[in-house]
């Protein structure tokens, strides 16, 4: 199990990579959207909000969500650090996300540009 | 006579069935779209495997290729290992010679190639050999991979660029479930209105748009003044829309037959059907010199007045 702290540090961590990826940050300028990162077994929400191509993160729910993630603190940890992408826990079921299927794949693809191979 | 089936994980409206004669032997040829249904799919191809000669397994890649690597779409192998006995194949072993010859016959005898012509491909990593091709003839590349398939716009420019994101995503996109990157079933008789709308620079700028028809036409906008279209699977509802949408010329690598072009994994299968070898032994050069016997030819159809 992860604590609240682990997970906002690989969040922090997410967010830092984004926004040194100016190509990510460019493929990304339409695209306005709140995510809230939250876990199952630990105390602990945060919400994300990409506005313009810049990811900013706070702890909590501050913002109505267009995508809720949702997963086990462990999963959420190693997500984030890209030490497994979301693929796997999502097929599995470990990992919930709620939102249209084409925020969902576009959430996917931005991991996959900061942590793919 | 051979019997060939393309199961589809595409609509049930495209359905057909035709007996061609290739070369001397006569196959009876059909194709069943399963509307999406991966379990029914599933079914189908186990009924089939050892009643048929050759099975095409239409609506869904198994194989991409990004140069010599080669990544495997985990729904798409799912199918392919519900047959045992029977030939199966999902077209990409022809894809990637035959639309490399398209590309040359195309830019050899034809005024529709020329260099600096600009081409958007609205996928390529499920036909690199026609990016290839293409890009080595000199055209203007934009490849629309991350555009229309996960809604970003992004268009990449270079084979290099390319390469590189394939390498990062595809790995791991090919794990996800393939409705998710990919129109299938009754999706593929619809256009998503809110992406031709916010897409359709990308068709109005270029001269040519190449690649997967239900992705080009998923996202075709109005207004398209007498673009050349160029891919493989059309029926003759589809040229009704090209024409209503204003393209003016529809090239197929596949040829017609019974009024539609087929699609490529129907033509690999019935390729492989009267080649008379293990699957496994089937090389790029068997498949070039069955084209070069059947006279293989692009289809060219012009559209507009």
């Amino acid at each position: 199990m992860a604590t609240h702290e682990e997970i906002n540090e690989a969040l922090q961590d997410f967010t830092v990579s984004f926004n040194n990826n100016d190509r990510l940050r460019l493929m990304n300028r339409d695209w306005n959207r709140v995510v809230i990162v939250k876990a199952t077994d630990v105390e602990s929400v945060h919400t994300w909000i990409l506005k313009n191509g810049e990811l900013t993160l706070q702890e909590g729910l501050t913002a109505d969500p267009d995508l809720t993630v949702i997963s086990d603190s462990e999963t959420l940890a190693d997500i984030f650090y890209g030490d497994v992408t979301p693929i796997e826990p999502y097929n599995n079921g470990t990992l919930r996300i709620i939102g249209t299927e084409d925020d969902i794949t576009r959430l996917d693809f931005i991991c996959l540009m900061i942590w793919g191979e | 006579m051979k019997r060939v089936v393309s199961v589809s994980l595409g609509s049930s409206r495209r359905d057909h069935k035709v007996i061609i004669d290739l070369l001397g032997e006569k196959l009876d040829i059909s194709r069943v779209g399963v509307d999406g249904d991966f379990d029914r799919a599933l079914r189908l191809l186990g009924e089939l495997d050892g009643q048929v000669d050759a099975i095409g397994l239409g609506g869904i890649d198994v194989y991409l290729f990004v140069r010599q690597k080669r990544y495997a779409i985990q729904d798409g192998l799912k199918l392919m290992e519900a047959v045992k006995v029977t030939p199966v194949v999902d077209g990409s072993g022809l894809k990637n010679t035959l639309e490399r010859e398209v590309v040359k016959i195309l830019a050899r005898e034809t005024d529709l190639l020329k260099k600096g012509a600009r081409v958007m491909m609205v996928s390529s990593v499920d036909r690199f050999g026609m990016a290839e091709a293409l890009a080595e003839v000199g055209c203007d590349m934009t490849f629309g991979d991350l555009v229309f398939t996960a809604g970003i716009p992004y268009a990449i420019n270079t084979m290099e660029e390319l390469e590189e994101i394939a390498n990062k995503l595809l790995p791991e996109i090919t794990k996800m479930p393939f409705h998710l990157i990919y129109p299938t079933g009754k999706k593929q008789e619809s256009q998503d209105e809110a992406k031709v709308k916010k897409f359709a620079h990308y068709y109005h700028n270029a001269d040519i748009i190449a690649g997967d028809f239900h992705l080009i036409r998923r996202f075709m906008p109005a207004g398209m003044s007498g673009q050349t279209i160029f891919t493989n699977t059309t029926t003759s509802a589809d040229i009704a829309f090209l024409k209503e949408k204003g393209v003016g010329t529809l090239v197929t690598t596949t040829p017609e037959y019974g009024g539609r072009s087929f699609g490529t994994n129907v033509m690999e299968a019935a390729l492989v059907a009267i080649l008379n070898k293990e699957l496994g032994q089937v090389t790029e050069q068997d498949y070039l010199e069955l084209l070069r016997r059947l006279d293989f030819r692009p289809r060219i159809v012009k559209l507009g007045a």
